[in-house]
């Protein structure tokens, strides 16, 4: 068969100017100083080291990374069993629920945060559930609590979909043959279904973790002013201070964080993928 | 000076439907019968038939864009974006002059300049008003609940009393490095306008206290709906906004401190690079006239620049009647207009985002 390589140039230029240029730029940002008349710009690392010197900044982004890995966890126990339930679920049905998971991201992710604000605002529905069982008045609002909600609201559908994909994807016989060999319910789940699912447990994370790790308008909206992860510091450096080579600097501290945690994670899934083949479950 | 994410998102979408309502309609008559007007105004800041009436008056179409903030519409139109009428803050409009991208406008072409009240005329940022006509105007305040709030502490304290702890937890700070520093710098006596670095640090040690000890929520506009539900005791606001919160709660108050605040004006101003200057002194004319400033104050709830409306608005029958914060203070001399100096803007933002961290970490 003939192949057409020449197909991709449009593809591979494209992504040069879109992916490749800004990320380029940023980098470029990120080590470098504006210079005077004379010299446009001078290289530094100051803006690594103004961020590592300052413990605000690492507090900020130790909680920013615990409130993600809480979020990812929580996904992960929340969105398995849903996609385990939809994987088992007849076909028609499965077509239901995985649309019924999809729906709400067709809308905007800012829109169905603000509409958060007005359930758990004060006087909200939530709050006045929560007075009627005796619990008072619970401030929702403005809380860990409150932006932990957004996140795995807004992200737990990149989990269930990616688990349920790999469950549905299985090989139906091997679980026949599980059964064959007499490994009961139990046994067949966790040596067989939890294993093969693995993969997308794992696609699962790196869809989740990511964009919480660097979320910066759920903090905002469900979190307030107050609340800083390290999306709206970034943020803050572009937007208002106008520092653009530090807020540079701090994206590339993240990109690297974030490649990291992806390069620990695969090669987590590695390891035991080699280890189930060498003992041969 | 009002900031709404969502009006933003919502008027993106509003505006694609307007151009696509636009297409379909009748040929306009009027003098300007098939031109174009651009305007660039914040979200939320236009009376609710300006845009039609203006039309109708007119003939020509509007095309609206919204921003949230000075910066956000100085990046826009620094980048060479063409509008016709920008409706930018005090400071603001200063480096717009300064960096040359507004044009003076033609005097020959406004009748509307008698109509305004002296209090807004020939502010610093444009002494004999060559650049500019004032939109909306007002100051910063204490919004307070009469309920929980007693007067004498906030006749003693002024903007102390965003440290004072009889009022943790119940208080809300404005998520603004400018009206931030304001109150800061107000509640330390020096002047809003400061250069000095000691004053400014001394304000950031007053702020990074306030974040510290008093448990502060830092919002926008959702003041705006949880003052007028009364859910605090405190918070710094627009006088504008104030206004609104006071004729939907009658429990609340507006204060503001003898030690002087912010007086500010959004103004309408026309770009260098304007594609149709004539139509947009035509809507400066019709904006200060006084169904459109009526139209505009009613609408929004921020003072009028037109004397007329003005007065009607605040007497008795009007709908701002018994408020005070509707009508901007003025005589006190220790009340300032924003200037505009980029190397402190940069110290003040770096300094609010290190009390937001601050905050973010207490």
């Amino acid at each position: 068969m003939k192949r057409f390589p020449q197909l991709a140039i449009p593809y591979i230029v494209w992504s040069a100017i879109m992916l490749l240029l800004p990320m380029l730029l940023i980098a470029i940002y990120s080590v470098t100083n504006q210079g005077n008349s004379i010299v446009s710009f001078t290289f530094t690392l100051e803006h690594f080291h103004k961020f590592f010197t300052d413990p605000d900044f690492l507090l900020i982004l130790w909680r920013s990374i615990g409130i993600a890995l809480k979020t990812t966890v929580i996904c992960v126990l929340l969105g398995y069993p849903v996609a385990y339930f939809i994987a088992n679920s007849s076909e028609r049905m499965q077509n239901i629920l995985i649309l019924a998971i999809t729906v709400p991201t067709w809308i905007n992710m800012l829109v169905r945060t603000y509409a958060w604000i007005g359930l758990l605002s004060d006087g909200g529905i939530f709050q006045s559930l929560l007075k009627l069982l005796g619990f008072g008045e619970v401030e929702l609002m403005y809380t860990e609590g409150a932006v932990m909600l957004g996140m795995v609201y807004n992200f737990i559908p990149f989990m269930i979909l990616q688990i349920n994909t790999s469950l549905s994807k299985m090989d139906k016989s091997l679980l026949e043959a599980s059964a064959d060999l007499g490994a009961d319910r139990v046994q067949t789940f966790l040596r067989v279904i939890l294993p093969l699912s693995l993969p997308g447990v794992v696609s699962g994370i790196t869809l989740v973790f990511l964009p919480a790790v660097s979320s910066f308008f759920i903090p905002k909206l469900l979190g307030g002013g107050q609340f800083f992860l390290i999306g709206n510091v970034i943020e803050n450096q572009f937007i208002t201070v106008g520092e653009w080579n530090f807020g540079s600097a701090i994206s590339m501290i993240m990109a690297v964080i974030m490649m990291l945690s992806m390069y620990l994670v695969r090669k987590l899934d590695r390891d035991e993928g080699a280890e189930r083949r060498v003992t041969g479950v | 000076m009002k900031k709404m994410m969502r009006t933003a998102a919502i008027a993106a979408v509003m505006a694609a439907g307007a151009l696509a309502l636009a297409g379909c309609g009748k040929e306009a008559e009027g003098p300007y019968a098939g031109q174009t007007l651009h305007i660039y105004n914040w979200g939320e800041y236009t009376g609710e038939n300006q845009i039609a009436d203006f039309e109708a008056l007119t003939g020509a179409r509007v095309i609206m864009d919204n921003f949230e903030s000075n910066e956000q519409m100085y990046i826009k139109v620094a980048n060479g974006d063409a509008f016709d009428i920008l409706v930018p803050s005090d400071y603001m409009i200063e480096r717009l002059i300064q960096e040359d991208l507004i044009q003076k406008l033609d005097q020959s072409k406004l009748n509307c300049l008698d109509l305004l009240t002296e209090g807004v005329k020939g502010l610093p940022y444009d002494p004999n008003n060559e650049y500019s006509v004032p939109y909306f105007w007002g100051t910063v305040g204490i919004v307070y609940d009469k309920t929980k709030v007693s007067e004498e502490d906030l006749e003693q304290e002024g903007f102390n009393i965003f440290l004072d702890e009889k009022y943790k937890g119940d208080i809300y700070l404005y998520d603004s490095e400018r009206d931030s520093f304001m109150m800061a710098l107000k509640a330390l006596g020096y002047s809003m306008n400061t250069k000095d670095e000691a004053e400014l640090n001394e304000a950031y040690e007053w702020l990074v206290q306030c974040v510290e000890t008093m448990e502060p929520e830092i919002v926008t506009d959702e003041i705006i709906d949880n003052m007028a539900q009364g859910r605090k005791a405190l918070g710094l606001i627009y006088s504008g906004d104030a206004a609104y919160v006071m004729s939907e709660n009658e429990d609340m108050g507006f204060f503001m401190p003898e030690s002087g605040t912010n007086l500010w004006s959004d103004a309408m101003v026309i770009p260098k690079n304007a594609e149709n200057p004539d139509l947009a002194h035509e809507f400066i004319n019709y904006v200060s006239s006084y169904e459109g400033a009526l139209d505009n104050s009613v609408t929004v709830g921020y003072t009028s620049p037109n004397q007329e409306v003005m007065d009607e608005l605040s007497s008795e029958g009007g709908d701002y009647y018994g408020i005070n914060a509707y009508i901007p203070r003025t005589g006190n001399e220790k009340d300032e207009v924003f200037v505009y100096d980029e190397a402190t803007r940069k110290i003040i933002s770096e300094l609010w985002s290190k009390v937001k961290v601050a905050a973010s970490n207490a």
